[in-house]
């Protein structure tokens, strides 16, 4: 399918593709080059965006409504959003990108997926999107996975969405790729900081994990477990466990994941052992070695797998808000810093 | 500085009582090391806190030479030598026979300012020259050393020898009241040698400290230790040594000697049986100088005797060792392994920093490399290697004490003050000049008796870990550099005063395990350690190596991530929690306690 127009395997896309297919897909495609274990998917173009909005005619609807919002004002904003939402949910998704598509999806093998919004401009080093777009788990059949692309669309109006666009004022027309990836079923998952974000140290590695899928995490629905481990010797430097009474699972009728309590006896029980931490410890290395920067990382260990296999990368992104250290005074020299620790020059408290 | 703090707070040392029969106890020690009506308008004010990381146990009056020596020669040095800007030196005051101590900080910032002038210039030249220096101090100690196992003690016959009546030597009057100013003489210059490197040692290592945490806030204190610790420490060389023997034994056939349970006498009986045998003890022979200088304890009391002196803790090793190595287990301390480890964590850490940080990392690395070698060695020569002789040149005077009858036995003179030592001995040579009636053998018996008993019964006392005002911050770098005590620390003491079952301190060496508790408060109860328990004491030493092999971890009252216990539970893999203020009078043996060497807590758990 190289004549493709609308869709794109992960693998294939750069850095440079996030202009047609967003930077959650281009990103994942740059882990996927680094050597990076992401689940194998397929990335939808903006264009396909394009020809959806083109061809229901929504063009002028878009523009109109958006025309007549004014920032900071909820009101205008949620009115724009209801009606552009409403008329997109109800517009078909053209012939040529819904056969794309379901033929990508069939050369998966035809799993359940999670497919996700890869916004342009999103996952960028100045701006940061998440949460703003909607990821959709487990998603089975052609059919339902082209609901969920045209959904993640819909997403790119939401409220807060098209409120954030409005503060930034001007841009471009919004638009929006979207990543069709192999579902990972994750016993465990979480975030990892190529750093500690709080303290700043480049030494350490900041772990954050619970039971099941990430969302618990991400959405802040519980409190993590949490990890500190030392890039230099792999030993965990902080640990504290906490109670995780909830998780994300699979749905039992197998479409869509449900958020349900954790058992007693699980919640308090430390949810990554020695041997993850290790693996995660070793594939933070590897992104932050291949993107030359600190990196904020969705991550899930597959049930029922053996590592190193069962470690998905779901997402990588510079991380944005880290505190640097104290450091030292500029130009202190050596012997002035021993001088400084008995008293000389200025009083330290 | 005193200001009433919200973080709690300490018992005024005016307010402690003296437990039941130990009246008097005060008469041990001088007039100036109590809290006296006459400064307590100040003294109620300052900061005092027990240091149970020198002086753990009850002061016999003799054995506080160890206080006043000490903090002369560490005064000296830190106030008058270098001028350390903002401290003086250390006042010490007595409760209950434990000993607390304070800093004289400098308030005035035109004064800090004419110190910082004296300290640059003077501190500066000693890191400048600090190879050559140290060189020289070297030779100072093996010299102070070689002359205290010179010094005799001369015995009062009933004639004075020839050589006095038609030579030129002394009379023994003056001979002997020389010898033991000499004594005291060689121990105050020990001291003065003691502190000459101490503060600038540690200033630099706890400076390359604070830059790393500075630039990488999560470094855990063990890798700080151990991109500076020494490869070839002296430290461990009697341990070594130990290790050689016993693999010596082996080879030529004579380990069915170290039998569990023998003692050092029966082992050596066995071995002087044969041919084999002999030449082992040749070899032990040339081991004990020095290696055998190594004390049983921190060396700051008379009771920490050497190995020399008690060959018990050596021997127990030895049959460890040899036991280990017939089990097919690997007894060697992984040098390699840690200089490569020392190397690597160096030069990883050096690339995470930025191009100015990295320079003062890297100077200030090769500066605590060049210092530590000190910080690590006066311990064995000082502490270990003078200090046990010394106590052994007393227990000499001690004996011509006995032989007059003054005394029953001859560790009865450190029960005396070193001025009523004096006074004893001025007693004895004017007697024995004159002929006449000592007063001593009737005076000094029940005084001495008396004074074991309080001893023994100050003991069973608990002190706090600090009285007076809880200070706002701790600015004296010398409480911080060699007492671990900082300003966190003494705030979290004070939030314990009211008990709790989490105690806090520094987290010296990493891991987390949980086991029985064995409190030890004596170096005399070290025996007493069983396998798999853990260790709670006031400090530890080197010295203790044997034990080391048994517990499971650390836990002491006192001490900073450089001292004796993190160190030795590092080398061993064993978590550690140094620095909890409280650990032996929290903590009863048998109880069950979770030591967190990572995070520095230790939870009793029953």
């Amino acid at each position: 399918m190289s004549d493709s127009s609308y869709t794109r395997q992960l693998a294939e896309l750069r850095h440079a593709d996030s202009g047609s297919f967003g930077g959650k897909s281009s990103t994942l495609g740059e882990l996927i080059a680094g050597g990076i274990p992401v689940p194998p998917g397929f990335a939808v173009s903006t264009s396909a965006f394009c020809a959806f909005v083109d061809e229901a005619g929504l063009v002028g609807k878009i523009a109109a409504e958006t025309a007549r919002i004014s920032p900071g004002d909820v009101e205008s904003i949620g009115a724009a959003s209801h009606a552009i939402s409403e008329a997109m949910r109800f517009a078909p998704v053209p012939d040529a990108v819904r056969d794309e598509v379901a033929q990508r999806y069939a050369e998966l093998g035809e799993p359940p997926v999670a497919v996700r919004s890869s916004a342009l401009g999103e996952d960028s080093q100045d701006a940061t999107f998440a949460g703003q777009q909607e990821t959709y788990l487990w998603v089975r059949g052609a059919e339902h996975v082209c609901d969920a692309v045209r959904d993640c669309w819909v997403s790119l109006f939401s409220s807060p969405a098209i409120a954030y666009r409005a503060r930034l004022g001007g841009g471009d027309e919004p638009a929006m790729g979207v990543a069709v990836q192999l579902m990972v079923d994750a016993e465990v998952s979480g975030v990892l900081f190529t750093c500690n974000p709080v303290s700043g140290d480049p030494s350490m590695i900041a772990v954050n994990a619970s039971w099941g899928l990430g969302l618990a995490v991400v959405g802040g629905e519980v409190t993590p477990d949490d990890y500190l481990v030392s890039k230099i010797t792999r030993e965990v430097v902080r640990e504290h466990v906490h109670a995780k009474d909830v998780e994300y699972v699979p749905d039992a009728g197998g479409r869509g994941a449900v958020r349900v309590e954790v058992p007693e006896e699980r919640r308090e029980v430390p949810c990554v052992e020695a041997a993850e931490l290790d693996a995660l410890v070793d594939v933070a290395g590897r992104i932050e070695r291949y993107f030359g920067s600190h990196q904020d990382v969705e991550w899930a260990i597959a049930r029922g797998g053996e590592l190193p296999a069962s470690l998905f990368i779901v997402q990588s992104r510079p991380v944005t808000a880290m505190n640097r250290p104290a450091g030292t005074p500029a130009a202190a020299s050596a012997m002035a810093l021993v001088m400084s620790a008995f008293g000389v020059g200025e009083r330290k408290d | 500085m005193a200001a009433p703090s919200a973080v709690g707070s300490f018992p005024n040392p005016y307010e402690i009582e003296t437990p039941p029969g130990c009246e008097g106890w005060e008469d041990m020690y001088p007039y100036y090391g109590r809290f006296d009506e006459e400064r307590r308008e100040a003294d109620e004010q300052r900061f005092w806190f027990w240091n149970s990381m020198h002086f753990p146990v009850p002061m016999p009056a003799f054995d506080a030479i160890c206080i006043d020596t000490a903090y002369q020669a560490l005064g000296s040095w830190q106030n008058r030598v270098f001028a350390v800007p903002p401290a003086m030196g250390i006042d010490w005051r007595c409760i209950n026979g434990y000993i607390y101590i304070s800093g004289n900080p400098v308030l005035d910032p035109e004064k800090i300012a004419e110190r910082a002038g004296y300290f640059q210039k003077r501190a500066g030249y000693y890191y400048e020259n600090w190879d050559e220096l140290y060189a020289k101090w070297r030779t100072k100690m093996d010299a102070l050393i070689a002359e205290l196992g010179e010094l005799r003690v001369p015995q009062l016959g009933e004639y004075e020898p020839d050589e006095v009546a038609f030579g030129d030597e002394e009379t023994s009057y003056v001979a002997v009241l020389d010898a033991y100013r000499t004594a005291l003489r060689l121990a105050d210059v020990m001291w003065q040698h003691h502190f000459e490197f101490l503060l600038l040692g540690y200033g630099a290592y706890m400076t390359f400290a604070e830059l790393c945490k500075a630039n990488l806030p999560d470094i855990p204190d063990q890798h700080i230790a151990q991109m500076v610790a020494g490869l070839d420490v002296l430290l461990f060389r009697p341990d070594a040594e130990l290790r050689r023997l016993a693999r010596l034994a082996i080879e030529i056939g004579v380990d069915s000697a170290f039998v569990e349970g023998r003692s050092p006498e029966e082992i050596d009986t066995e071995l002087a049986a044969s041919e084999a045998g002999r030449s082992w003890l040749a070899e032990l022979e040339t081991v004990k100088e020095p290696w055998f200088h190594m004390a049983t304890g921190d060396g700051l009391y008379h009771t920490y005797t050497s190995w020399l002196d008690d060959p018990r803790i050596p021997y127990a090793s030895l049959i460890g060792y040899v036991g280990a190595l017939k089990a097919g287990e690997n007894i060697e301390r992984p040098s390699d392994h840690i200089a490569q480890e020392r190397d690597r964590l160096a030069t990883e850490y050096a690339a995470l920093l930025g191009d100015e940080a990295r320079q003062g990392f890297d100077q200030l690395l090769a500066l605590s490399r060049t210092v530590f070698p000190y910080v690590e060695e006066h311990k064995f020569l000082c502490d270990y290697w003078f200090l046990t002789s010394w106590w052994n040149k007393i227990r000499e005077f001690g004996d011509l004490l006995v032989a007059h009858g003054f005394f029953e036995n001859r560790d009865d003179i450190f029960q005396l003050s070193r001025l009523e030592v004096y006074s004893a001995l001025d007693e004895l040579l004017l007697t024995w000049a004159t002929g006449g009636q000592p007063r001593g053998p009737k005076y000094w018996p029940p005084i001495v008796t008396r004074r074991r008993e309080l001893l023994a019964r100050l003991g069973e006392w608990t002190p706090p870990p600090a009285v007076g005002a809880v200070p706002e911050a701790v600015l004296d770098p010398a409480l911080i550099m060699l007492w671990g005590v900082t300003t966190e620390r003494v705030h979290a003491w004070a939030r314990e005063q009211e008990g709790g079952s989490v105690l806090t301190g520094a987290a010296a060496s990493p891991g987390v395990v949980e086991g029985l508790a064995r409190v030890v408060k004596t170096v005399g109860e070290i025996g007493d350690v069983r396998d798999g328990e853990i260790l709670v004491c006031s400090i530890t030493s080197p010295a203790w190596a044997p034990i080391f092999s048994k517990i499971r971890a650390a836990v002491t009252d006192i001490g900073g991530i450089m001292s004796h216990a993190a160190i030795v539970c590092r080398e061993y893999g064993l978590p550690a929690v140094v620095g909890t203020g409280r650990a032996t009078s929290a903590i009863k043996t048998g109880q069950l306690i979770r030591v967190d060497g990572t995070a520095g807590t230790v939870t009793i758990l029953e």
